[in-house]
């Protein structure tokens, strides 16, 4: 439910409440206002048919407009006070419905003689009161509600853009842009405490992600020389005179300077992979690099008696940095020759649309969803550190190809698809048109 | 033939020069850019090895000054910093080749070789030892006049033993040599043992003499002793 419905419901509720009770105030207070109003008149006529009488004069029974009755008493009156009475009049023959009467009595002593002077008249009735309070409510309401449902998302668009403005804002911020969060100014104070805190929030998170990023890189840099140490000492320990044992020591130490260098190094690429140092406007020959990368590796295949089935289109050309295109074939095919079995077949099919590299091997123990999450490795092959398919994947992600990973027909199937000419700006729209249907208003 | 080593780095610096002294080079020290100037300027070398981060400055001014004074000597970029625009950068300014740190020792070698085979020797690509003769440009391997059937990586593998000979070349470094770094491909020493082995029975089969010999549990060796 939208906010902008909340308040409206919640403005109709209490206007629903409010309403009725408004009533029954608006019509006591015109009843008795008309009621004042006819007694005032009444008293009025009451004095004037006094004025009469003292004059001499004999008033008749409608001289004043309204029905007078004139009495004389005998003993003293309470002079200058009304009697006043109201009732309902339901059987007048005179009157085609029934009505309500209000009659003012008055005593006056006048000429030493004393009078009740007694005048009536008909006034609205409650009925008529209610009626005319009916229609007038309902006009009142059916007004209310349409322009509150008209003017409620127009009001919202209004009064909540820099809310809106903030959200849009939030869902386009990437931490990896590495760009602050800039919030258009707003007056309204919760807006700003908002934006405010989203300004922090975001700064915070901006400066702690490239302080961690710039530890990660230095730290991975800063461990290459001492690595480089390490290993050329060890390269002038094995040209000395050694012994067997010693020779294995220094070969353990060897493996574990190497796969130390490898995960290094593969850390740096990945962590130059988000800080896109690779991004590229030129398309390569992507047929070129895969059939160089199969020739590379033709030793490999035949050493472990593969078979290799190639079918390369001519001219496929896709736009990725040159360096990433060699690590992108030599991982995958790389990754095809380690997990296959002994007589195994590797298929290798590039076109347009995707790059497909079928492999034989051992069908996957668990779950295969995590393949590409960096240290997770399908089989427990010691020799690998696991990273090489994490880069596969993250190098898929900055030039928009399309990842998939199955195993079918005993076949290991990585499927690399590649974004079609005018797919991008279409997927471009796409995510536009969703990003504004999500916080549509 | 002389080399200029421009590196920070006490141990590495010893290392490397200590390497490249046992294989007959005369390898001079810097430690700071300045003190690589003086000596770019007072004496004359084959070759520069240039580390990117030095104390006081970038290598790449180094490459720029060398412009500058027009001095001729070849230079191979050693960097912790296997950044891209480094590497674009140090070959744009002239560099001849880059290394990224941590290398093996055979590998500069072997890189320094080529360097100074492009420079020095053009128009010869031959390499000979003894029997066995290596042409850079058509990748022919002959032994005593028989064409090897060798591929491009058994190719790369006997160079590499060749220019490295009487060393240990471990197999670690062999497979950097031939895969690169970035193949995730530490099962590849069953491929150096392959690779080894084949090549070391084509030599036989040219009826050529087995250089090539297993060191302890170390890797091989291109023994020239070897009759």
């Amino acid at each position: 439910m939208k906010l902008v419905d909340k308040f409206t419901l919640w403005f109709l509720g209490v206007t629903l409440i409010i309403i009725p009770i408004n009533s029954v105030i608006t019509y006591q207070s015109i009843k008795r206002e008309i009621d004042k109003a006819a007694i005032e008149r009444l008293k009025h006529v009451n004095v004037r048919v006094a004025g009469q009488l003292e004059k001499g004069e004999v008033p008749g029974e409608y001289t004043q407009g309204c029905r007078i009755k004139v009495e004389s008493m005998s003993g003293p009156t309470p002079e200058g006070q009304y009697a006043i009475t109201e009732r309902d009049v339901t059987h007048d023959p005179e009157l085609r419905d029934n009505d309500r009467k209000i009659t003012v009595a008055s005593y006056h002593t006048i000429n030493g003689k004393h009078y009740r002077i007694t005048s009536g008249d008909y006034v609205s009735r409650s009925e008529q009161i209610l009626a005319g309070l009916r229609t007038s409510i309902m006009w009142k309401l059916i007004i209310l509600i349409g322009l509150v449902v008209l003017t409620a998302r127009l009001a919202s668009r209004i009064v909540l853009a820099p809310f809106y403005s903030t959200l849009k804002k939030l869902q386009r911020f990437s931490l990896k842009s590495k760009k602050k969060l800039v919030l258009p100014p707003t007056r309204v104070k919760e807006f700003k405490e908002l934006n405010c805190f989203v300004g922090k929030m975001t700064d915070k998170a901006v400066d702690d992600y490239l302080s961690l990023k710039e530890f990660s890189e230095n730290a991975s840099h800063e461990l290459q020389t001492p690595l480089a140490i390490i290993r050329s000492k060890l390269e002038l320990l094995s040209e000395s005179d050694i012994q067997g044992g010693q020779a294995a020591l220094i070969t353990d130490m060897q493996n574990a300077v190497d796969k130390l260098t490898r995960i290094n190094r593969s850390l740096i690429l990945l962590s130059r992979l988000e800080n896109n140092e690779y991004e590229t406007e030129q398309e390569v020959s992507l047929s070129r690099y895969a059939q160089e990368a199969v020739n590379a590796f033709g030793d490999l295949i035949a050493l472990k008696s593969l078979r290799l089935e190639c079918s390369i289109d001519p001219d496929v050309d896709v736009k990725l940095h040159a360096s990433l295109a060699d690590i992108l074939l030599n991982n995958l095919i790389s990754n095809a020759i380690r997990h296959n079995i002994p007589q195994g077949c590797i298929e290798v099919s590039l076109n347009r649309r995707c790059l497909v590299i079928k492999n034989t091997g051992r069908p996957p123990e668990g779950p295969t969803e995590d393949m590409f999450q960096r240290f997770k490795k399908g089989s427990q092959c010691n020799n690998s550190i696991g990273i090489g398919l994490s880069i596969v994947k993250q190098i898929c992600e900055i030039n928009s190809f399309q990842i998939r990973y199955h195993y079918a027909s005993e076949r290991h199937i990585v499927e690399v698809a590649f974004p079609q000419a005018g797919a991008s700006s279409k997927l471009l729209q796409n995510d536009e048109r969703y990003l504004h249907e999500k916080i549509q208003l | 033939m002389k080399v200029l080593l421009i590196e920070d780095n006490l141990e590495l610096a010893s290392s490397i020069s200590e390497f490249l002294a046992r294989e007959g080079y005369i390898c001079e020290v810097s430690y700071n850019i300045r003190d690589a100037q003086d000596k770019l300027i007072s004496f004359q070398y084959d070759c520069v090895l240039l580390d990117i981060m030095l104390p006081d400055g970038n290598g790449l001014q180094i490459l720029s000054f060398m412009r500058q004074e027009r001095i001729q000597s070849s230079i191979l970029i050693l960097s912790a910093k296997n950044s891209l625009d480094d590497k674009v950068a140090g070959l744009e300014e002239g560099a001849d080749d880059y290394l990224t740190k941590p290398f093996h020792l055979p590998e500069l070698h072997a890189r320094l070789r080529a360097i100074y085979r492009r420079k020095k020797l053009n128009g010869s690509n031959m390499i000979t030892f003894n029997e066995i003769s290596l042409n850079i440009d058509t990748l022919e391997a002959h032994v005593n006049e028989t064409l090897l059937d060798v591929t491009r990586k058994e190719f790369d593998l006997l160079l590499y033993f060749i220019v490295n000979k009487n060393r240990v070349l471990s197999r670690q470094s062999i497979a950097a040599h031939l895969w690169g770094d970035y193949t995730d491909n530490l099962a590849n020493f069953d491929f150096v043992y392959q690779h080894v082995k084949n090549i070391r029975k084509k030599i036989s089969a040219a009826k050529g003499t087995d250089y090539i010999s297993t060191v302890y549990g170390l890797g091989y060796k291109f023994n020239t002793s070897k009759q």
